[in-house]
C-alpha cells in the first residue's frame, strides 16, 4: 500500500437538496494503520463556497492554503466572494498546472450561487477533470462504500434536515467499512442564508 | 535454461533476441455480485446475471445462484470456471451423501464441507467468494459466507463479488440498523434489531442491486433472487439496466 | 535463489503428503500424513505462484485477498488464563467483517487464537481438535498443552515456505502443567510464555497490558485488563476493531465471558475511567 492517496486515509461527500447543499468529511488522519489525529477536518470554507479535500495530508494542507491565497486575491480584485462555479474552475486549473507531478488529492466543491441561488456540487480527479453532479459527489478511501450508500439512500429535493440525516448516514456507514476513514465526522448544511456545522459521534475503531 | 525467439512480422522486420517469458496465469474475473440475507423463517440468495471478461459482456443471462437440493442455495462468485467447478463438486458429493446416509444435509454440515473443498486447494485456490443460504435445524434462516480458501462464518447478511464494497455498508445500515438510533430516545439508545419481513428484504435487495448497477460496470442486466422457506425454493427475476 | 537453495535442501515432506494420501489413521504415534491432501498448482515453483496471486504485500493488485490484521492477547495469572481478541477482518483497506470469531474452541479445555490467515487458523486449529481427541482415545488421558501445541507447531513447520500465515496462542489448563500458553506461528516458532499479544495491534495491547499487569490480579480485574488492552488496540490500529471476545481458562476448562461491542464498551470505559481524552465525547 504505497499509494500516496491512501497513506493518511479519509473521505468526503457532498449532496444537493431543495435549495440547500451539504458537505461532510471524516476526521481521521493516520499513518498507514496507525491512527494519529482525530481532528483533521477535510472541508474548508472560502466565502460561501466549500471545498472537501481528501488524499495525501500534506497536499491537503498545501492546497487549502493555496486556495485561501487565491480566493483572497480574487476577493480583492473583484470586491466580492468567489462563486462555486468559478471556484470549481480555479480548482481545476490549479490542479492541471501540476499535470505531470500531481497533488495526490480528491477534491469536491459544494456551495450555493449567491446570484442565482442555485445549489452546486462537483468533484475532480487528481489532475483537475471536473465531474459536475446533480445529486451527490464522493471522494476518498471510502469512495466505493460512499457510492453504494448514496445510490441507496439519496432522493432529490430533500429539506435541509432530511439532507443532514441522509448525508450523515451515508458517511457514517461508509466509513465503518473502511479501515482508513472514520474517527469522527463533520457535516456542513448550507442554505441561501444559513450555514450550520455539526460534529457526529461515530465509532472510534 | 532460457528460450530465445527470432520473431519477425509485417510490423516488425527486426529480429528480436529477447527471451520469451511464460507465466502461469490460470485466473480471470467474470464480475458480478451476489447477496445473501437471512430472515426469521426464510433466507434469500441473490445475484445479477451479467457475465463479463474485462469490458466485454459475454452473457446477459448466466445464472450463478443455484438451488442444489435439501433447500440449500449456493453461489461461488468471482472466476466463473472455479465457481462452476466448486458447485459441481458440491452437488456431486451431496448426491453421494444421500446414497450413503439417506438423509438431508444440514446447512451447518454443508458449510463445514465447503470449507474442506476450498481449503483442499489452499495452495492453488478457487478464486471465488462463496455464499450459501438455507434454513438451520430450528427452521431459522441461515447464511454462511466463505473466503477463497475456506474460512467461514454464519452471518445475518453478506454481499460478495465486485460490488460488495458498495452494497455491504448499505446492508449494515438497513438490515442491522447500524448508526441508527431509536427516535424516541433522543439519541441515547440504538434502534432495536428486528427480523425483516420477506417483502422488505426483497425490496432492499432490489434497491441494493439497482444502486450497484448504477456505479459498477460489471453489475447489471438482470437480478435473480432465490428464496428458501419451509415450503421450498422459489425464484424471482427482475430486470436491471443493460447499459 | 530459490532453485539454488532447493539443491541443498531435503525434499519438503509436505510435498510428498500431497501425492500419497492412502495412509491409514491408526499408525504409530501422531501421523501428520493424515492431514488431508491439498492440491498444488502443476508448476515447478508453487511458492512463487502463490505469492504472486495471494500476497498483497509483494503484489498489491493480486486477485485473491487473504484476510489480515488483528489484535489478540492471552496472559497467565494467579487464577488461570485470560484470552481476549478483537473481531475485525480486513482485505487491504476494506473491512470485510466486524464479527469474526478469532477464538477457536479446540475442545472444552483448549483454546486457540487466530491471527494471520483466517482460513489457515480456522482449518488447522479445528484439525488440531481432532488430533487431541484421537490422543485422548489412544492414551486414555487428556492431551497436555505442550503436546497439543507441538502437533500444531510440527504441522505448520512441514508447510514452511509454502505460504501458510498464522500467529496463534494455544491456551489450556492441565493438572500437571497448570495454566499454560504456547505461542505458535507459521515460521515454526513455538514459545511457552506468560503473556503474548499477537497481530497488527499487538504493540498497543502490550502497552496497556504491561503497565497494569500483576500476577495476583482478581478474575474480575484480569478480565477487565484483557478487555481494556484490546480496546486500546482497536482504537489506534486501523486493522483491529469490531467487538471483543473474552475468555477465562480455569482448571475445569474455559469459560466464555461474552462479546462486547467496541462502540458500547469504548464510550462506557471512557466515561467511567476518564480515559481516552484524545476523543471528544
Amino acid at each position: 500500500m504505497s499509494n500516496p492517496a491512501s497513506i493518511n486515509g479519509g473521505s468526503a461527500v457532498a449532496m444537493v437538496g431543495k435549495d440547500c447543499v451539504a458537505i461532510a468529511c471524516d476526521l481521521r488522519l493516520g499513518n498507514q494503520s496507525l491512527g494519529v489525529a482525530n481532528n483533521f477536518e477535510k472541508v474548508f470554507q472560502f466565502g460561501h463556497v466549500f471545498l472537501g479535500l481528501t488524499g495525501l495530508a500534506t497536499d491537503v494542507i498545501t492546497l487549502n492554503e493555496t486556495f485561501r491565497f487565491k480566493t483572497n486575491l480574487y476577493k480583492m480584485r473583484e470586491e466580492r466572494d468567489i462563486e462555486p462555479e468559478t471556484f470549481a474552475n480555479l480548482v481545476s486549473t490549479s490542479l492541471y498546472e501540476k499535470r505531470f507531478g500531481p497533488y495526490f488529492v480528491g477534491p469536491i466543491v459544494a456551495g450555493i450561487n449567491s446570484k442565482t441561488n442555485q445549489p452546486f456540487i462537483c468533484s475532480f480527479d487528481s489532475i483537475g477533470c471536473i465531474d459536475y453532479s446533480k445529486d451527490f459527489a464522493v471522494v476518498g478511501t471510502a469512495s466505493d462504500q460512499l457510492y453504494g450508500m448514496c445510490e441507496g439512500l439519496y432522493e432529490p429535493n430533500l429539506s435541509p434536515d432530511d439532507l443532514f440525516e441522509t448525508i450523515s448516514q451515508a458517511l457514517l456507514n461508509a466509513n465503518d467499512r473502511d479501515a482508513l476513514s472514520g474517527w469522527g465526522a463533520a457535516v456542513y448544511i448550507i442554505t441561501k442564508d444559513k450555514i450550520s456545522k455539526r460534529y457526529l459521534k461515530s465509532r472510534q475503531d | 535454461m532460457s528460450v530465445t525467439s527470432a520473431v519477425s512480422s509485417d510490423y516488425n522486420s527486426g529480429v528480436s533476441n529477447v527471451p520469451i517469458e511464460h507465466q502461469f496465469n490460470p485466473y480471470s474475473d467474470n464480475g458480478g455480485t451476489v447477496l445473501g440475507i437471512a430472515g426469521e423463517d426464510f433466507a434469500i440468495l441473490a445475484g445479477d446475471t451479467r457475465h463479463t471478461t474485462g469490458y466485454s459482456i459475454n452473457s446477459r443471462y448466466e445464472p450463478k445462484v443455484f438451488s442444489v437440493g435439501d433447500e440449500l442455495l449456493i453461489t461461488a462468485n468471482g472466476f466463473a470456471a472455479d465457481g462452476d467447478a466448486l458447485v459441481k463438486r458440491f452437488r456431486n458429493q451431496l448426491k453421494w451423501y444421500h446414497f450413503d446416509h439417506k438423509k438431508n444435509l444440514t446447512i451447518k454440515s454443508a458449510a463445514r464441507f465447503i470449507q474442506h473443498l476450498l481449503y483442499g486447494k489452499r495452495f492453488f485456490p478457487y478464486y471465488v467468494h462463496t455464499i450459501i443460504a438455507g434454513l438451520d435445524e430450528e427452521g431459522k434462516g441461515a447464511v454462511y459466507s466463505f473466503d477463497p480458501v475456506g474460512s467461514y462464518e454464519r452471518e445475518q447478511c453478506r454481499a460478495g463479488g465486485g460490488a460488495a464494497s458498495l452494497i455491504m455498508p448499505f446492508l449494515d445500515n438497513q438490515v442491522n440498523f447500524k448508526n441508527q438510533m431509536d427516535p424516541d430516545s433522543n439519541g441515547t439508545a440504538k434502534k432495536e434489531l428486528k427480523y425483516l419481513k420477506l417483502d422488505e428484504v426483497i425490496s432492499l435487495v432490489r434497491d441494493a442491486f439497482s444502486s450497484a448497477t448504477e456505479r459498477h460496470i460489471n453489475v447489471g442486466d438482470g437480478l435473480e433472487i432465490l428464496i428458501v422457506t419451509k415450503d421450498g425454493v422459489r425464484t424471482e427475476y427482475y430486470p436491471l439496466k443493460k447499459d | 535463489m530459490n532453485s539454488i537453495a532447493q539443491q541443498f535442501r531435503h525434499t519438503n515432506p509436505a510435498h510428498e503428503a500431497f501425492q500419497d494420501n492412502d495412509n491409514e489413521f491408526f499408525e504409530s504415534g501422531v501421523d501428520l500424513k493424515m492431514a488431508p491432501s491439498i492440491t498444488v498448482p502443476p508448476i515447478s515453483q508453487p511458492t512463487e505462484f502463490l505469492r504472486a496471486h495471494t500476497d498483497d504485500a509483494s503484489n498489491p493488485d493480486c486477485k485473491i485477498k487473504i484476510a489480515h490484521g488483528t489484535t489478540t492477547l492471552a496472559f497467565r495469572f494467579k487464577e488461570g488464563i485470560i484470552v481476549a481478541v478483537d473481531s475485525r477482518a480486513t482485505a487491504g483497506d476494506w473491512i470485510a467483517s466486524q464479527t469474526v470469531n478469532k477464538v477457536i474452541r479446540i475442545n472444552p479445555f483448549l483454546l486457540g487464537t487466530m491471527a494471520g490467515g483466517a482460513a489457515d487458523c480456522q482449518y488447522w486449529e479445528t484439525w488440531l481438535g481432532t488430533q487431541c481427541r484421537l490422543h485422548e482415545l489412544r492414551e486414555k488421558e487428556r492431551i497436555s498443552v505442550a503436546a497439543a501445541s507441538k502437533i500444531l507447531g510440527n504441522l505448520v513447520y512441514q508447510y514452511k515456505g509454502m505460504g501458510l500465515s498464522m500467529g496463534t496462542m494455544v491456551c489450556g489448563f492441565t493438572k500437571k502443567e497448570g495454566p499454560t500458553i504456547y505461542y505458535v506461528d507459521s515460521d515454526g516458532s513455538r514459545l511457552k510464555g506468560d503473556m503474548f499479544c499477537v497481530g497488527s495491534g499487538q504493540t498497543f495491547a502490550y502497552g496497556v497490558l504491561d503497565s497494569n499487569y500483576k500476577w495476583d490480579l482478581s478474575v474480575e480485574d484480569a478480565l477487565y485488563l484483557g478487555k481494556r488492552s484490546i480496546l486500546a488496540a482497536q482504537h489506534r490500529d486501523a486493522y483491529s476493531g469490531g467487538s471483543i471476545n473474552l475468555y477465562h481458562v480455569t482448571e475445569s476448562g474455559w469459560v466464555y465471558h461474552g462479546n462486547f461491542d467496541f462502540d458500547d464498551t469504548f464510550w462506557k470505559v471512557k466515561a467511567s475511567e476518564g480515559s481516552f481524552n484524545n476523543v471528544d465525547a
